[in-house]
C-alpha cells in the first residue's frame, strides 16, 4: 500500500488498487472506537445508458436506486441488516446522481462486518416476487418526496436548469418509470457496474490498512471482470432554458431555490480549483458575512434559512442558493446586481484573506466526522483528485479568479428560480 | 473522563479533555422551566443576542470576527429537556494546533461568548426594538415552517394534544402568537432575570486544561450579580385524556402517528430494558415494525418508533396510503402484542443490545456526541457514564423486555390524510 502523509492536516492515508481493480483507501485513526466503512459503486441515477461487452443498454430512470434497495436481499431468508446488527454494526446505503454507496459503522467485529459488506454488495439475489414487492415501498418513498417541499423545489430547479442532462429526472425515478424495472434490468446493471474495478472501498478508524486489502481480496477474488462503459456527456446549452418554475403546496411561507448554471468542471486538480473558487465566490456574493446578506437580512427579505453553494452533479455544475422569502424574485435581482457590483469594485485583500481563513477552518473542522472523511475520500477519488492536497492548492487561489467566476456564472441567462408558494 | 467543577453557586462546569479532535466544542446553557409564560421569550433570546453587541454592532461584524477565528461555528441553543428548557450558546471551533504559528482560537471564542452574553447592543437601556422585531418575525416563520415536514408536523400535533396539561405538550420554541406579542422591554427584563436566577450548565470538550476553562468562567461569572434559584424536580407524564385526532391536507401520502405511555422513564431501573424493547419493536432496520410493516407488507417506506424517556411516552410514525390506516394500525398493535408475549428471538434481542452498546461505545469518538450525552445526562440529574449504561444494556433479558412491553399502553393517535387537489 502507498502511505501518504498530510502534515498540515495531521492525517495519513494508505491507498492501493488490488489486482481485481478495487481501489482501497484507509485513513487510520488510532484511539477511536468507531470504524466507518463505505463501499462505493461508480453508478448513479444519471447512468441509465451504457454499453457492456458490445451491447447497448437504455435503462428506466430510477434503476440505480431500485438496485440499491434490492442489494439488501440475501439468499436463504438471511437478513443482512440483522446480521450487521448482531455484530453491533449499523448498515445502510444511499444513491446520488453519480454514485451508489453502501456503508456500515461498527465498534467491534470489524473484519467480519467488512466481509459481510463486500459479500452482500457484490452478489445479487432477487426474484420476480421480491422485485414486485419493492415497487410498493419505493412508490411510498416517491410519495414522501412529493410531499417534501425541499425535494420538490430542487427537482423543479433541475428541470429549469437543464435541457437534456438526465439529472432532470429524480434519483428515485418516477412512479411510471419504476414500473419498467424488472429482474433482468437489475441483473444487467449489477453485472455492468458492481464489479471491483468500478468500486472504491474507504475506511476510517483504528484499523490495520493491510488487513483491509487482505479481506477485500479474499472476498472478491483476484480476477478483474468486464465492466460497463457509461454515457458521460450530454448536449447541454450553456444557459438555463427556464427563468422561473413555481408550484403550490401545503407550506407556510414561500420557499425558493435559485440556480445558476455553470460549465462542467472536468476532473482532477482543475475541478477542485473551480470548486474552491466557487465556494469563495458564493461567500463573497451572499455568504452570511457578505454585504448583501446583511442588507437583505435586515430588510427581512431573507432569514437565517438562506444559504447555498456550488454543486457538481454528473458532468454538470451549478451554484444553488435557497431559503424562505416573501419576495424570491427580489432575491434574484439583488444577487445579480451584487455580482455586477463586486466585479466592478473588486475585493479587498483583507476580506479575501479572512474568507480563505474561514474556509480553511471549516474544512479542517469537518474532518472530525468519519463519514465526511470517507465521502471526501471516494467522491474525490472518482473525480481523480486527492482531497487532502487542498490546503496547498487553496493558497494559490487569487482574488481575480473569484471575480471571474462571478462574472461568468452569476448571469440572468444562466439562472432559474424555483419557487413553492403556500396554497391559497 | 469528565471532570465536574462546581464553579460558583448554581454554576457547574463539565470538561472532557481530549486532544484527538480537530475541533473543540463548548455549550453554555441557562436552565429554565418549560413554562408557557416564558418559553417563547427563552426561544427568542439567543437570536437577539446574536444580532449585535457593543463592539460588534451588526451581523456582518460578528461574522467577520468569527471568520477571523478560523470559522467558529457559534449559534443560539434552545433545547427542550423534559420539564426544562435550556437556552444559551453552542460553539464549535478549530483546535489551536491548526492555527498559524503564534495564533490561538480558544481565548477569542471565550471572549466573544462573554461579549455576547454581557454586552448586547442596547438602545435606551433595552434591546434595540428593530432587532427584536426582526428576530420575532424570523422565529414566527421558523415555527410555521414545521408544517413543511408533514411527518414531524403530525407527530408534533399528536404530542401537543395528548400532553395538554403536561409541559411536554408545549412547543420548544413557544406559541407563535406569544412570540409575535413580545415587547423589547419585556424581553430585556426577562433576560436580566435569566442572568440572575438561572442555574448554568457549561460543557467543554477539547485539548485545553479544565483549569484554564474554569479560571476563565470563574472570572467572567464572578462579576455577575447572581441569585440562583434551583428548579423544581422533573415530573412524570400527566397529560390529557386519550383521544383520536386528525387533519386533512393536500398531500400525496398519509401520516399515521400513534402514542403509547409507560411508567418506565429515564429515572426507572427498567430504563435500559425499555431502550432495548424500543430497538426490537420499532427503532431501526432490524426492528419488528420495519421488517413487517415495511418489508413484509410493503405498507410504507418509513416506519419507526421513538421512546421519549423523560416522560415515558412511546410514539410510532408511518407514512402510508390513505386507505391503509386500519391495516397499518392493526399490524403495529400486533407487533407490540408479540413483544408483550415475549415472542422475541435471541437474534432480535442480541441485535438490539449490540446496536445500543455500539452507539454508546462510540460516544467518545465525537466532540458533539460527548457534549450531547453528558450535558443531557446532567440536566436529567444522571451521572451514568456510557460504560455503566452499556453494562445495564448487556444485562437485559428477554423477560425484562416482555415486562416493559407489557407496561406500554395505547394512549392517542393522529392521522394526516389527503383532500382532493
Amino acid at each position: 500500500m502507498i502511505r501518504t502523509e498530510y502534515p498540515r492536516l495531521d492525517e495519513v492515508v494508505y491507498r492501493e488498487t488490488l489486482s481485481n481493480g478495487l481501489t482501497v483507501q484507509v485513513l487510520p485513526r488510532q484511539g477511536f472506537s468507531r470504524k466507518a466503512v463505505y463501499l462505493t459503486v461508480d453508478f448513479g441515477s444519471v447512468d441509465t445508458r451504457f454499453t457492456l461487452e458490445g451491447k447497448e443498454y437504455d435503462m428506466p430512470p430510477g434503476v440505480a436506486h431500485y438496485l440499491e434497495h434490492k442489494i439488501f436481499e440475501m439468499p436463504d431468508d438471511r437478513d443482512v441488516s440483522a446480521e450487521f446488527a448482531a455484530l453491533g454494526a449499523f448498515v445502510n446505503a444511499y444513491t446520488s446522481t453519480d454514485l451508489t454507496s453502501y456503508y456500515f459503522s461498527c465498534t467491534e467485529n470489524f473484519p467480519r462486518c467488512l466481509e459481510l459488506l463486500l459479500e452482500f454488495v457484490t452478489n445479487l439475489h432477487i426474484s420476480e416476487d421480491s422485485v414486485e414487492k419493492e415497487r410498493g415501498i419505493i412508490d411510498q418513498e416517491i410519495g414522501m418526496t412529493e410531499d417534501s417541499p425541499g425535494s420538490r423545489i430542487y427537482e423543479n430547479l433541475l428541470t429549469g436548469i437543464y435541457v437534456n442532462h438526465p439529472v432532470r429526472i429524480p434519483i428515485l425515478g418516477t412512479r411510471e418509470s419504476i414500473r419498467d424495472i424488472t429482474v433482468q434490468v437489475l441483473t444487467d446493471c449489477h453485472r455492468a457496474f458492481y464489479t471491483p474495478g468500478n468500486m472504491v472501498l474507504s475506511v476510517v478508524g483504528d484499523v490495520e490498512p493491510e488487513e483491509v486489502s487482505r479481506i477485500a481480496l479474499a472476498v472478491l477474488g483476484p480476477e478483474r471482470r468486464p465492466q460497463g462503459c457509461k454515457q458521460k456527456t450530454w448536449q447541454e446549452p450553456p444557459t438555463a432554458p427556464e427563468r422561473e418554475i413555481s408550484a403550490r403546496m401545503e407550506i407556510a411561507m414561500p420557499m425558493f431555490c435559485l440556480g445558476f448554471k455553470s460549465a462542467p468542471c472536468g476532473k482532477g486538480e482543475s475541478m477542485m480549483r473551480k470548486e474552491l473558487i466557487a465556494d469563495l465566490a458564493s461567500r463573497l456574493l451572499c455568504g452570511d458575512t457578505s454585504q448583501m446578506y446583511q442588507r437583505l437580512y435586515e430588510e427581512g427579505i431573507i432569514d437565517s434559512s438562506f444559504g447555498g453553494g456550488f454543486e457538481i452533479l454528473g458532468n454538470g455544475a451549478m451554484m444553488v442558493l435557497s431559503g424562505d422569502s416573501d419576495d424570491p424574485r427580489r432575491v434574484r435581482e439583488e444577487i445579480l446586481a451584487e455580482a455586477e457590483r463586486l466585479c466592478r469594485e473588486g475585493i479587498s485583500q483583507e476580506e479575501f484573506l479572512r474568507m480563505k481563513r474561514s474556509v480553511l477552518g471549516e474544512l479542517i473542522r469537518s474532518m472530525d466526522s468519519f463519514d465526511s472523511l470517507c465521502s471526501r475520500l471516494y467522491v474525490y477519488h472518482l473525480c481523480d483528485y486527492d482531497f487532502f492536497q487542498f490546503p496547498g492548492l487553496f493558497e494559490t487561489i487569487r482574488p481575480q479568479e473569484v471575480l471571474d467566476f462571478l462574472q461568468e456564472v452569476i448571469r440572468e441567462e444562466n439562472s432559474c428560480l424555483s419557487v413553492i408558494y403556500p396554497n391559497d | 473522563m469528565i471532570q465536574i467543577i462546581d464553579l460558583l453557586p448554581g454554576v457547574v462546569l463539565r470538561c472532557c479533555r481530549d486532544s484527538r479532535f480537530k475541533q473543540g466544542c463548548l455549550s453554555f446553557q441557562f436552565m429554565r422551566r418549560m413554562d408557557p409564560a416564558e418559553n417563547h421569550l427563552n426561544a427568542l433570546l439567543p437570536s437577539v443576542l446574536f444580532r449585535a453587541t457593543e463592539n460588534y454592532p451588526d451581523i456582518r461584524s460578528i461574522g467577520w470576527h468569527l471568520d477571523d477565528l478560523y470559522n467558529v461555528s457559534m449559534g443560539p441553543l434552545v433545547r427542550q429537556m423534559g420539564d426544562y428548557q435550556t437556552v444559551g450558546v453552542h460553539a464549535r471551533f478549530l483546535d489551536d494546533r491548526f492555527c498559524l504559528p503564534g495564533e490561538k482560537v480558544l481565548p477569542g471564542v471565550l471572549d466573544f461568548l462573554e461579549e455576547l452574553l454581557t454586552r448586547p447592543l442596547l438602545e435606551e437601556g433595552c434591546f434595540v426594538p428593530a432587532l427584536v422585531d426582526s428576530e420575532k418575525k424570523n422565529l414566527v416563520s421558523f415555527i410555521e415552517s414545521e408544517l413543511n415536514s408533514k411527518g414531524a408536523y403530525s407527530m408534533g400535533r399528536l404530542l401537543n394534544q395528548m400532553c395538554r396539561g403536561d409541559s411536554y405538550g408545549l412547543s420548544r420554541l413557544g406559541d407563535k402568537k406569544d412570540v409575535a406579542a413580545i415587547e423589547p422591554k419585556q424581553l430585556y427584563d426577562h433576560y436580566q432575570r435569566v442572568l440572575r436566577e438561572s442555574p448554568i450548565e457549561i460543557f467543554y470538550v477539547g485539548s485545553a486544561s479544565p483549569e484554564t476553562i474554569a479560571e476563565y468562567f470563574r472570572t467572567m461569572l464572578g462579576a455577575w450579580h447572581r441569585d440562583p434559584r434551583s428548579l423544581p424536580a422533573q415530573t412524570g407524564f400527566h397529560g390529557a385524556e386519550p383521544g383520536e385526532y386528525g387533519e386533512e391536507m393536500e398531500v400525496s401520502q398519509g401520516k399515521l402517528c400513534l402514542a403509547f405511555t409507560t411508567p418506565v422513564t429515564c429515572y426507572s431501573p427498567e430504563f435500559a430494558a425499555m431502550q432495548v424493547f424500543n430497538c426490537i419493536f420499532g427503532a431501526g432496520m432490524t426492528s419488528k415494525l420495519f421488517l413487517n410493516v415495511r418489508e413484509k407488507l410493503s405498507l410504507c417506506y418509513s416506519v419507526f418508533s421513538e421512546y421519549h424517556s423523560s416522560k415515558g411516552i412511546l410514539t410510532v410514525g408511518a407514512g402510508i396510503d390513505f386507505d391503509k390506516e386500519q391495516q397499518t394500525r392493526q399490524e403495529i398493535f400486533h407487533q407490540l402484542e408479540l413483544c408483550r408475549q415475549g415472542q422475541i428471538t435471541e437474534e432480535e434481542l442480541l441485535a438490539a443490545k449490540e446496536t445500543l452498546t455500539s452507539s454508546l461505545r462510540a460516544v467518545h469518538d465525537n466532540p458533539g456526541a460527548i457534549e450531547n450525552y453528558y450535558s443531557s445526562a446532567a440536566i436529567f440529574g444522571s451521572d451514568r457514564t456510557p460504560e455503566q449504561y452499556m453494562e445495564q444494556v448487556q444485562a437485559v433479558t428477554l423477560e425484562d423486555v416482555a415486562r416493559v412491553a407489557q407496561s406500554v399502553t395505547y394512549h392517542s393517535g393522529f392521522f394526516l390524510k389527503g383532500v382532493e387537489k
